[in-house]
């Protein structure tokens, strides 16, 4: 069988919980003093993600606005804005991917990086977590000492982030989910059964019904239900038992499975007659970065460097190429700075043929995929910034935002009264 | 329950943290009837007093559905006779009467 040699053995599991919440704190510092929550991306307008001051107030993930509110009165609703948590963790495993080519996201907040062979580099598991430690904190700095890369911030806390290092995915991931923020836990090799032993069944990432079955029969922990014999298990719950038996006895390695870059990805267009129109060119530029971003390659990639070529009459060429600040796969941002270009240095004659290209890419993630890709996700925060621009005029001319949100309270209820109310919009 | 016992100087009610402002909430108003206990004439109420009238009050064209409605008997209960209605000019409401205080309100159709 060939050897990928962008998949590892050795992981090490980057995770910041609560990802999406902690963005919206680093952005307004003033949320992480007071119990906050963000709103479901989706259109069920229930809670998504709390703080732990309202989580300990009683506000939970899943409840609707008002139960939340009714159990913490103090409790600061935010509107989701999944394109900044996309690309913030975009950065994330760009920061992580200088420390190893081998990174694979999982979930919003959570990406395994492969460390085999790092220990010719930084020794011993301890070297590689610090390692690692370096490279996001060096990106929160905004600023790499060893690239020239020009990507902005990184900006969550640093004491956020948990590590767990061992052998296979699913061992770093119950590694770090023990660990304290900022904090790491290393699991050597040989130690993984008595580390998996003492873990409690939560780890497994298990259906409810799967859960409760095992509670009831008593099994708190991996140890517990590892000493079942397997054909025990698979006969209750199937092959999904299988799977959960194999990971609690330590028995699977599941390796980290990094991603080549895809090869530049090109789209050209040939005018039936030269061209020297730039609203024209212009046009077709937008057309050709549309075309470009659809192509299949691209998708879970976002674009850092765009070249755009044209063929001149009379033999002569012209190309521009940018470099996008904050990779991105929005039509608009990737096309603007060529738009730019194309006015202030435009091409000495008419177009015979241009052609776009996609040269660098930044990795994406599978947030993205599930918040809607590109245009739509891009329509969404355009929106947003709009409604928000408009709340802030509003809040400086009245004093108040006087703008609600319509929220089910008890849609349930014989008494309209009751089903519906107004809660204060807050961006 | 009285739905004035809820309600705010804003003209809405709050709920829990005094952040929930309820939506469509009942109108206080004074209703004339036949001797069927039909309504003829609908008056709006202010809310500082109760039972003085503001204007004229609306004439009501047709009546629709009437239906009856018995809630939260173990706690306060709610007893409610509702009559769907068409005033003079158009407009659908849909009035209620209070059957254990005797109070007319009026409120939006849903």
């Amino acid at each position: 069988m060939p050897r990928n040699h962008l998949a590892s053995s050795t992981a090490a599991c980057c995770w910041i919980p609560l990802f999406a919440l902690r963005c919206e704190e680093a952005r307004r510092p003033e949320l992480a003093s007071q119990p906050c929550a963000l709103l479901a991306p989706d259109a069920s307008r229930r809670i998504w993600q709390v703080s732990p001051l309202a989580r300990r107030a009683g506000a939970k993930p899943g409840m609707t606005v008002s139960q939340a509110i009714g159990l913490c009165p103090a409790l600061r609703l935010c509107e989701p804005d999944p394109v900044h948590y996309d690309e913030q963790f975009a950065r994330l495993l760009a920061a992580l991917s200088e420390v190893s080519p081998v990174v694979e996201p999982a979930e919003l907040g959570r990406a395994y990086v492969g460390t085999d062979g790092l220990e010719g580099l930084y020794g011993e598991p301890e070297g590689i977590v610090a390692a690692i430690e370096r490279g996001t904190r060096k990106w929160e700095r905004g600023t790499d000492e060893r690239s020239s890369s020009r990507c902005s911030a990184f900006r969550v806390p640093r004491s956020a982030l948990r590590v767990g290092w061992g052998l296979g995915k699913f061992v770093a991931w119950v590694a770090a989910s023990r660990a304290k923020p900022g904090e790491a836990v290393i699991v050597r090799p040989g130690e993984e059964g008595k580390f998996l032993a003492s873990q409690p069944l939560a780890v497994l990432s298990l259906d409810p019904d799967t859960h409760r079955r095992l509670r009831q029969l008593g099994i708190a922990t991996l140890g517990r239900l590892a000493a079942l014999p397997q054909e025990a298990v698979v006969s209750q719950f199937g092959a999904a038992g299988r799977r959960m038996w194999r990971l609690a006895a330590g028995e699977v390695v599941e390796r980290v499975m990094g991603r080549e870059a895809p090869e530049p990805i090109v789209a050209a267009l040939a005018f039936f007659a030269p061209v020297a129109d730039r609203a024209m060119l212009a046009h077709a530029l937008d057309r050709l970065v549309e075309r470009a971003l659809k192509d299949p390659r691209r998708i879970g990639w976002r674009v850092q460097v765009v070249r755009v070529r044209a063929e001149l009459e009379h033999g002569a060429s012209w190309l521009v190429e940018a470099t996008l600040k904050d990779p991105t796969a929005d039509r608009d941002r990737i096309a603007a700075p060529l738009r730019t270009r194309l006015e202030q240095a435009p091409p000495a004659g008419a177009v015979e043929r241009l052609a776009v290209e996609f040269t660098a890419f930044a990795p994406g993630t599978a947030e993205l995929q599930l918040f809607a890709r590109d245009a739509s996700a891009a329509a969404r925060a355009g929106r947003q910034h709009a409604l928000r621009t408009a709340l802030q005029e509003i809040q400086l001319r009245l004093k108040r935002s006087l703008l609600y949100h319509i929220i089910e309270v008890q849609p349930w209820s014989r008494l309209p009264e009751r089903r519906y109310a107004l809660i204060d919009y807050e961006p | 329950m009285n739905p004035d016992q809820t309600r705010n100087a804003e003209g809405g009610t709050r709920n829990g943290a005094d952040r929930l402002r309820a939506l469509n909430v009942p109108q206080r108003v004074k209703v004339q009837l036949d001797e069927q206990r039909r309504p003829t004439i609908v008056q709006r109420a202010t809310l500082k007093d109760s039972l003085s009238v503001a204007g004229n009050g609306k004439r009501v064209e047709s009546q629709g559905e009437n239906w009856r409605m018995d809630d939260e008997w173990w706690r306060q209960p709610i007893v409610r006779r509702y009559v769907e209605v068409v005033l003079e000019g158009g407009g659908r409401v849909v009035l209620f009467e209070d059957l254990i205080t005797g109070e007319w309100w009026m409120q939006k159709p849903v």
